[in-house]
């Protein structure tokens, strides 16, 4: 064990080289500030890198001792390193207790009594031991799973980091500890169970926990041993607990070792009677109540609210994804009303906007795309899905029918045309077109996709886990899975591609679209086709006998070429294609008007059926075999398709409320399973994904895995209480969204005072707006809209805006080639951007990857994103034509301010005004002295520079716009 | 306390940071240093033993390699020759759509006879003569098995250690576990080229080198062949590098302005990614930029170089790239899949890729840098050792997809070289001695590499995933 002070001295060479998170380095000034032989310590190591990274010459007497034995540098360097950073864990979690007792009374900080390596015990402490409420607080201190001195990333382990409660809750406090240490050997999974020890449940583990005594209690005895062999979990698990948890889990013991059933699987309920206040008369409502509550606790409060720019930007790009127009931004400025802000909000959720900025999230769920991925990749028409989509959300479909809909749509007794593409949810999933793929192969694994996307969008539940072994952590077993996966099974679908319309490439079952003209028409058109056919059939001893001579008298150099094969033939031998043909040819030139009529009219109209039915569209749907058709499931042992278990029936996890008893054995059962009022899960794991749309992070943050690995909810009453309130309104999706832009928490500053930047980097305990960057899809239609280029038309077939030359020909052996579109399309919204699954749009960043589902956004900041948004002609395009605006007004100030005042919504400060105007005047000397430059620099793009505008002038306000698309500001949502 | 090895290890340490003192105490005290940065620098210490490789370099083979005429060396295949595959050998083992239905499954030899290369006397086709004359350098595995049977989702496998896309890539978790030991270049970059007769029907897929569910930082930075090596690389027409270094400069200052109101650290970090990208607009055109190169080493990687987009030019910058600090290159080469034009396409095949692979090893090698360098050749799978179509028809016959066993070859930092691992059955059909799975050579990479696979996770959906998922076995009879 090392001593204190050489763990200080690493923690010190770690702050040197710059390698401690900002908490740790607050820890340590903390330390610095108030120990004066820590902070001799430091400056001493200060000198001495000083002395050290002086020029050689003047070190040639240091004699550095090489490292022992047969250690490479390397190695003896990383050994060290490892060792700093497990001080360095000890000393974040010092901190992190420390800064939970910082609103105690006292004004030092506190011992970290649960850590006793850190350094911060050498502080002098001068008052009592806390013994107040212990308030946990996020460990977010390291930020980086490295921190935690191993590479695991992700969801950081164990989120709450408590001081020992006095009264321990199994659900708060007991089961992450067990669920994450112990459950992967002593749980649920019978199989890979050791020592026939079962923790997750108290009946089969209540021998060895010994409630109430933990003197005797084996589990106690096994977690504080000193004997490698018998310590638990074993030191090769690469599992630890810390003393804190170690010590909780024998108070738990102590206390009776009560169990509780997992909080997710547990219906919601409002835990406390609030009435829901009136948003236009209260500042606060029901969200506010709760989350001040946790605020109280922490002894913080709301920020103050955001000024009504900020506001307006933040809610319009939530809401509608795009900036608000100066005209807007002005209204909300002079509306003195009492519900000014009320009315802005329902402006825009009525705007048909609203369903494209919605439908975003759920696209990435649905594993949308416009290809089928894999090998081939043919093309599909599911964006009428997706349109589908865009009109429930526009028209605020209760969430209960979206989803019955999306889910057995085609199981009502008769489905609409509607209801069976809502079922095209399901049929989002790759098809793999791979010569020699095995079709039963992939038919499984398509029905392995539904039930995992099935299962994480709508129960956030990684049942995926259970299809090769019984879940090692929640209660689902491999029967449940394949049960689950039972009701999927049933599509009479090949696992291959069935229909092939040139590009596009579908699995059946597939039904083909049209518009009630078109199929007015067609209908007409069949019509007339079986009308002439019939006539002429009836007719046909008649009309053959005239072909016959027609034929004897046709020059036989003037032969169709389809006819050659039968010169010299008599008529009556021709076989059934030649006399087919020959009769047509006849017909077509007949004297008599009304044989040529027949004919004619069967020309035309299937000419005008082919040309219709190529308008027409062709979307994959579900589907259900029925009787004796039906195929039988059967558990697949390790999950491989072709060794097959027990055979199982279709049914909803056992750990999860039951079927009604006369439910039928199919998806339309497990449709309203989903959304009925028992199910404990679907309410709260869709206001969840909520709540991050609008602060970035869920109250729970696991937002695709509510299960006992996920984590617990910032604020467990909160969620309760949407979930219910979800419910009971009907499942009223504006409803819901309104009620959290409405609240005072949404309505927050979004600024970052620096004592929360290291108290509460991700801003879970809700005393600010979230502020981050806007999806790389809104940043262009922000840049599109801004310059004016946005053509906003809603819906339709996908469209091809500018992309690199040659990339998908490079991609896929030169077998795709990407023809740009021309005018319009080019500036639809990026929602309409066609999505190659195997080669998704480049300059669509950070975006889900569009082949698994996806519930969670990824958000990075790398150097590829600002090369996009610098260099892609779709950026630079929007920039110059915006610039036309600015020099129109022919006060480059005033170009300036209102370029400013509509990308961000405020005025420009003086000194930011001052840089501006400098990039501008940088600009034209640099174009003015180079004409040609600026003149090529308004090429990029189709849109017609303005000629009545000086090139350079142009250009150099194109500068000025490039810099302001690509300000901090502009690219977050604040 | 002063005189303890342990102490003067870290004054060791301290002369090779290059972080003056004064600026040390200026970041603690001020804490301006940005998050991200101090991020990277902990996580690429993270390794848990001693990395024998610095950095990797894969050249898939896409398409797959047919085992039996390279590399897995069959003398009695020829006595078969005809003789339908024994039942007893293929034991019930699955075969794709495109043989399943094939009536007989005729044995076929090598399509040319083996010859001993190197003072290891390793037999190799000469068909890979190239590398014949690396033999003492490399290590051949022979017993090579995978799952996939097709071959999206045998590269997905063999690159993500799932047959399903969406995991992260190896150089993903690579880049996530050690970070880039390079300011001015990404970590982890892809490049892919393939045959010039477009005989193969490989796509190269996006998820190849994805990141998954790990932050998308870590993903490949594909460089093209043509157009702009970076997308979005070149300045748009018009725009001078002193047009945009003003305009940047202005940025910063008004982004600077910004985090002074509302504290946000990403902006900081949004400043040093617009730096990032500035510096990466000099660097990779001078890295992808080869005229600098000598002619004798042009001649090493063979006149294919000259060819942008061209293997042997994806080699050369493979090079230069792992000289600048990439940490994964990785070369996604299609051109193998010869199922029906073995007789001609396997020789051109050959041709193209032979010579710059063992070209790259060489160069490597005379720079000092094969010690710390891995280098991988092979495919998702092998091809079966029985003949597709009509094994007499003398220019159409072929070899179908094959996952038993296969062979791949490796060479550099931490591999014992001149040495042939693993062996097949007499047909080349089974795995007969020390198999590898592919996540035991997953698990194998990461050991070179410092890393315990066990202990490098992300959790996701409630779990650690892995790339070797909860599988894999550290190959250590290879390791030198």
């Amino acid at each position: 064990m090392k001593t204190d002070s050489e763990i200080l001295d690493q923690n010190i060479q770690q702050a040197l080289a710059g390698e401690l998170s900002a908490t740790e380095r607050a820890a340590l000034k903390q330390l610095l500030a108030v120990d004066p032989a820590a902070m001799d310590r430091y400056l001493e190591f200060c000198e001495m890198e000083a002395w050290l990274s002086a020029p050689a010459a003047e070190n040639e007497n240091v004699v550095i001792e090489m490292p022992t034995a047969e250690m490479s540098p390397t190695h003896s360097s990383s050994i060290l390193k490892w060792a700093g950073l497990a001080a360095a864990i000890a000393m974040g979690l010092g901190v992190a207790f420390w800064i939970g007792k910082k609103e105690a009374p006292s004004n030092s900080p506190q011992i970290a009594e649960t850590e006793p390596q850190s350094p911060i015990k050498k502080q002098p402490t001068a008052s009592k031991p806390n013994t107040e409420k212990v308030i946990p607080i996020y460990a977010q201190s390291l930020k980086h799973p490295a921190g935690k001195g191993k590479l695991q990333g992700g969801v950081p382990d164990g989120e709450l980091v408590e001081k020992i409660p006095e009264t321990i809750s199994f659900n708060r406090h007991v089961r992450g500890i067990l669920s994450e240490n112990c459950f992967h050997c002593h749980g649920p999974d019978a199989n890979k169970r050791k020592a026939e020890l079962r923790l997750d449940e108290r009946e089969a583990a209540v021998d060895s926990l010994s409630p109430g005594n933990s003197a005797t209690s084996e589990l106690v005895a096994r977690l504080f041993s000193d004997d490698a062999d018998e310590l638990m979990p074993p030191p090769e698990s690469n599992r630890h607990l810390t003393q804190g948890q170690r010590e909780i889990l024998k108070r738990w013991i102590e206390q009776g070792a009560k169990y509780e059933g997992h909080w997710a699987y547990e219906p919601p309920a409002r835990t406390s009677n609030i009435e829901l206040p009136t948003p236009n008369i209260r500042r606060e409502n029901a969200i506010d109540f709760f989350v001040k509550l946790r605020l109280d606790e922490e002894a913080l409060g709301f920020s103050e609210e955001a000024d009504r720019r900020t506001l307006i930007r933040r809610l319009s790009l939530d809401l509608i994804g795009l900036p608000p127009t100066v005209a807007e931004l002005d209204a909300f400025l002079t509306d003195e009303s009492a519900d000014a802000y009320e009315k802005v909000v329902d402006r825009l959720m009525a705007s048909p906007h609203y369903g494209e900025r919605m439908v975003l999230p759920w696209l990435d769920a649905a594993r949308y795309a416009d290809s089928n991925g894999f090998q081939g990749d043919g093309d599909r028409h599911q964006y009428i899905w997706r349109d589908w989509v865009v009109n429930a959300m526009n028209s605020n479909m209760p969430f209960d029918q979206f989803t019955v809909e999306q889910i057995a749509g085609d199981l009502f007794p008769n489905p609409t045309q509607d209801q069976l593409i809502a079922t095209g949810f399901n049929r989002n999933h790759v098809i793999n077109g791979e010569g020699g793929a095995i079709a039963e192969e992939q038919r499984n694994n398509t029905v392995f996709d539904r039930v995992d996307t099935t299962a994480t969008t709508f129960l956030g539940l990684t049942l995926a886990c259970a299809q090769c072994h019984d879940h090692k952590y929640d209660a689902l077993s491999q029967v449940d899975y394949y049960r689950f996966f039972a009701y999927f099974n049933q599509l009479p679908e090949s696992g291959k591609v069935d229909r092939r319309l040139g590009r596009v490439m579908v699995g059946n079952p597939a039904i083909d679209i049209a518009t009630d003209e078109q199929l007015v028409h067609r209908k007409a058109l069949d019509k007339t086709i079986s009308a002439s056919k019939k006539a002429i059939r009836d007719n046909q001893t008649a009309i053959d006998v005239e072909v016959t001579k027609w034929w004897k008298s046709l020059p036989k150099d003037k032969v169709p070429e389809k006819l050659k094969p039968v010169i010299g033939r008599e008529f009556a031998t021709f076989d059934g294609y030649n006399q087919g043909y020959a009769r047509e040819g006849y017909l077509r030139s007949s004297s008599n008007p009304e044989w040529k009529k027949w004919q004619r009219d069967l020309d035309q109209s299937t000419k005008g059926r082919d040309a219709l039915m190529k308008q027409m569209k062709v979307v994959m749907v579900m589907g259900e075999l029925e009787g004796d058709k039906k195929r039988k499931t059967h558990l697949f042992l390790r999950g491989d398709y072709e060794s097959h278990g027990e055979e199982v029936q279709p049914g909803v996890p056992e750990a999860l409320h039951n079927l009604p008893s006369d439910a039928p054995a199919n998806r339309m059962a497990l449709a309203k399973w989903l959304v009925s009022e028992e199910n404990p899960l679907t309410s709260r794991v869709i206001v969840n994904r909520y709540w991050q749309h609008y602060f970035g992070i869920g109250l729970v943050k696991t937002s695709e895995d509510f299960g006992v690995q996920g984590e617990q909810p910032s604020h467990p009453e909160l969620l309760d209480w949407l979930a219910v309130e979800f419910r009971e309104s009907g499942w009223n999706v504006k409803h819901m969204h309104k009620l959290i832009v409405m609240s005072r928490t949404y309505r927050q500053s979004s600024n970052v005072p620096s004592e929360m930047l290291d108290r509460d980097p991700e801003n879970r305990l809700l005393s600010r707006a979230t502020r981050f960057r806007l999806p790389s899809m809104l940043l262009r239609d922000q840049a599109l809209q801004l310059s004016g280029l946005l053509k906003d038309e809603v819906g339709g077939a996908p469209v091809y805006p500018y992309q690199p030359e040659g990339l998908w020909h490079e991609f896929s052996y030169e077998k795709f080639k990407y023809t740009p579109d021309h005018g319009d399309k080019l500036y639809r919204r990026s929602l309409y951007t066609f999505w190659r699954r195997t080669i998704g749009p480049p300059n669509i960043f950070d975006a889900a990857n569009r082949q698994v589902c996806m519930v969670k956004p990824s958000r990075t900041n790398t150097p590829l994103h600002a090369l996009t948004t610098l260099n892609d002609p779709t950026y630079v395009e929007a920039a110059r034509v915006w610039a036309e605006k600015m020099a129109k007004t022919g006060d480059a100030e005033k170009g300036i301010r209102d370029a400013f005042l509509k990308a961000t919504g405020r005025e420009i400060l003086d000194n930011e005004l001052a840089i501006l105007k400098r990039t501008l005047t940088k600009a034209r000397d640099n174009f003015g002295s180079n004409e040609a430059a600026a003149k090529e620099l308004l090429t990029v793009g189709e849109m017609k520079a303005d000629g009545a505008i000086d090139a350079a002038e142009l250009a150099s306000f194109a500068q000025v716009a490039q810099l302001i698309l690509n300000l901090d500001e502009v690219l977050n949502r604040e | 306390m002063n005189d303890s090895p342990h102490f003067l290890k870290n004054r060791r340490d301290f002369i090779k940071s290059s972080i003056p003192a004064s600026a040390a105490l200026a970041s603690l005290l001020n804490g301006d240093s940005t998050q991200a940065a101090a991020e990277d620098k902990l996580l690429s210490q993270a390794q848990h033993f001693a990395p024998k490789a610095k950095r990797i370099i894969l050249l898939m083979q896409g398409g797959a390699p047919s085992h039996v005429d390279l590399l897995d060396w069959k003398p009695g295949l020829y006595d078969m020759y005809g003789q339908n595959l024994p039942d007893s050998v293929r034991n019930g083992q699955r075969l794709t759509t495109m043989t399943a239905n094939q009536k007989e499954l005729p044995m076929l030899p090598a399509i040319k006879k083996f010859e001993s290369y190197g003072k290891c006397g390793r037999m190799m086709s000469p068909l890979l003569r190239h590398t014949g004359e690396i033999a003492d350098d490399i290590c051949v595995i022979n017993s090579m098995h995978t799952e996939a049977i097709n071959h999206a989702p045998g590269v997905t496998f063999q690159l993500t250690g799932a047959q399903i896309p969406g995991r992260p890539s190896l150089g993903a978790w690579l880049s996530y576990g050690l970070g880039s030991s390079s300011e001015n270049l990404p970590a982890f970059v892809v490049m892919t080229s393939r045959d010039r007769e477009n005989s193969c029907g490989q796509l190269f897929f996006d998820y190849y080198w994805g990141s998954g569910f790990i932050p998308s930082k870590h993903q490949g930075v594909q460089f093209r062949g043509t157009g702009d090596p970076v997308m979005y690389l070149s300045n748009p027409k018009g725009v001078s590098r002193d047009m945009r270094r003003s305009v940047l400069d202005d940025l910063k200052a008004m982004n600077e302005i910004k985090h002074e109101e509302v504290g946000d650290p990403e902006i900081q970090t949004r400043i040093s990614q617009y730096e990032m990208a500035f510096r990466m607009q000099m660097s990779v055109p001078e890295l992808t930029d080869i005229t600098t190169e000598p002619q004798h080493i042009l001649d090493m990687y063979g006149p294919d170089v000259e060819r942008k987009g061209s293997f042997a030019r994806n080699c050369l910058i493979a090079r230069r790239l792992a000289e600048r600090g990439t940490r994964c290159i990785q070369l996604m080469h299609a051109g193998w899949d010869q199922h029906n034009n073995l007789p001609t396409q396997l020789e051109i095949q050959c041709r193209d890729t032979d010579q710059p692979s063992a070209a790259l090893v060489r160069d490597l090698k005379q720079r000092g840098m094969l010690e710390d360098t891995l280098v991988i050749w092979g495919g998702e799978f092998g091809r079966t050792p029985f003949g597709q179509g009509d094994i007499k028809n003398v220019k159409k016959h072929g070899r179908d997809h094959h996952g038993r066993c296969f062979s791949i070859w490796m060479a550099g930092a931490g591999v014992k070289p001149g040495i042939q691992y693993g062996k097949t059955d007499d047909h080349a059909f089974n795995v007969a001695e020390n198999p590898v799975h592919v996540h035991d050579f997953q698990a194998t990479i990461l050991h070179l590499l410092g890393i315990d696979h066990e202990k490098l996770t992300y959790r996701f959906q409630g779990r650690r995933f892995r790339l070797t998922d909860v599988h894999g076995h550290v190959v250590k009879d290879i390791l030198a």
